[in-house]
């Protein structure tokens, strides 16, 4: 039993034509036992940024409040949001700072820059970051999403095709998985708006 | 000298202690098949990549056999195991043959090879076995094994190292799950595009996936073989 596959859970982050989007499934587990299906994995950080926290759920808590906690203290002292590329790199250093004794998450951060330029990327769990250009996948649910993707995302989709895009990936990955599902949370992220969906999906 | 723990005797000679020497017998060789059902044909489809942990063995090993004219079996897991299995089904269809004056028909292979399977319930072959091929009314027919011989006929599978990968995809794309479209039979165009889409994709995320896709394609006529090049890398 690995402690990342204690709680389950599933994230995916894409990047469309001047958008992103990132989605979660919302279940909480007790290894096969469900607590609760209201459980997102997605926090905003700042208007356009969003972070994704997959694993471990008392890891994914507290690491919501440390980073809501650092994003505030940033715009305190900079008087400026922080861009989606900066939030990266101070996530993967609260990661290292904990190199021989980890957090139990795997983040994916999503947003649009200053000048709306899509930005997505994922860390492991000490904080090697992956800079992608197309999606990126984390969670118990990782091997599923990354054949999903891999097939169906495509380059330049527009909000609404890249809506539907992730949607299918992620609802048809955690199908396949136990430990995730149980509806899911997709948001999009426009220069102009940032709209959060609730999605139905297999209720097992 | 060093500290002892309760219990331990410290002896200044030479002593002989039993020491277990281990074998383990079973190799994972990688690769990843799939097969899908249509209405009135079959699609077999396996990478041809041979490995051993980091190391490939070949890029040029089939994984599918063509069992008769109307029946193919594909086999991932332990290349070993996987080419006696099918030795041992080709030489119980021939003795079958010997015996009816027919060939076995598809669902008659696949109920033997459940039994083979269970007949080393105790010391298992490390295979995953898919069979594909036309049932007696002329439809597809898929049929997956666990590497102890349970099975079920499915209208779509995939199995090996990247199953994880491309199982939720035709789940999506051959079921329709998880969309509002109605459900309609595909072609053999759409069906090999899905299959072929499928294993791009996965030779993309999968070290063990890659270098060649064989093809087996049964339908009335015959089977009929395609070579496509992967990436090799």
């Amino acid at each position: 039993m690995s402690i990342m596959e204690y709680n389950g859970g599933a994230v995916v982050a894409m990047v469309g034509k001047n958008c992103v989007a990132i989605a979660c499934d919302k279940r909480l587990g007790v290894q096969a036992m469900t607590i609760s299906t209201e459980f997102p994995k997605t926090f905003q950080a700042t208007p356009k940024t969003y972070i994704g926290l997959p694993g471990l759920a008392t890891d994914v808590q507290t690491l919501a409040e440390k980073f809501r906690f650092k994003v505030n203290m940033y715009k305190l002292k900079e008087e400026r949001e922080i861009e989606p590329r900066t939030l990266a790199h101070l996530v993967s250093s609260t990661l290292y700072e904990r190199r021989f004794g980890p957090w139990f998450v795997e983040p994916v951060v999503a947003g649009l820059d200053k000048e709306n330029r899509p930005f997505i990327c994922s860390t492991d769990l000490i904080g090697c970051i992956n800079f992608a250009k197309d999606f990126v996948v984390s969670g118990t649910t990782s091997n599923q999403l990354y054949g999903m993707c891999e097939s169906l995302w495509e380059p330049d989709l527009e909000p609404e095709d890249l809506f539907e895009t992730i949607s299918q990936s992620l609802m048809n990955a955690v199908d396949r998985d136990c430990l995730s599902g149980w509806g899911a949370q997709v948001t999009i992220i426009t220069p102009d708006q940032v709209i959060t969906r609730t999605l139905k999906s297999r209720q097992d | 000298m060093f500290s002892t723990y309760p219990g331990q005797v410290v002896v200044d000679h030479p002593v002989k202690v039993p020491i277990e020497h281990r074998f383990d017998p079973y190799v994972d060789n990688g690769g990843t098949l799939l097969s899908i059902a249509g209405e009135d044909f079959c699609v077999v489809a396996a990478d041809t990549r041979q490995s051993e942990g980091y190391s490939i063995n070949s890029r040029y090993v089939p994984k599918s056999v063509k069992l008769s004219d109307k029946t193919v079996i594909s086999m991932g897991g332990c290349y070993a195991d996987c080419l006696t299995l099918t030795k041992k089904i080709q030489q119980s269809m021939e003795w079958y043959h010997h015996a009816h004056g027919k060939t076995m028909s598809t669902a008659a292979v696949a109920q033997m090879l459940s039994i083979m399977l269970y007949q080393k319930r105790f010391f298992p072959f490390y295979s995953w076995c898919i069979l594909g091929g036309l049932d007696e009314e002329g439809k597809g027919a898929v049929y997956t094994y666990d590497p102890v011989g349970s099975y079920e006929r499915e209208s779509c599978r995939c199995a090996g190292s990247a199953s994880s990968l491309i199982q939720p995809f035709l789940d999506n794309q051959i079921n329709f799950k998880n969309q509002v479209s109605q459900k309609k039979t595909l072609s053999l165009d759409q069906v090999l595009r899905i299959t072929k889409d499928s294993f791009t994709s996965a030779t993309e995320r999968d070290i063990y996936t890659g270098d060649y896709l064989e093809l087996f394609v049964i339908t009335s006529k015959g089977v009929e073989v395609q070579k496509m090049d992967l990436k090799k890398d």
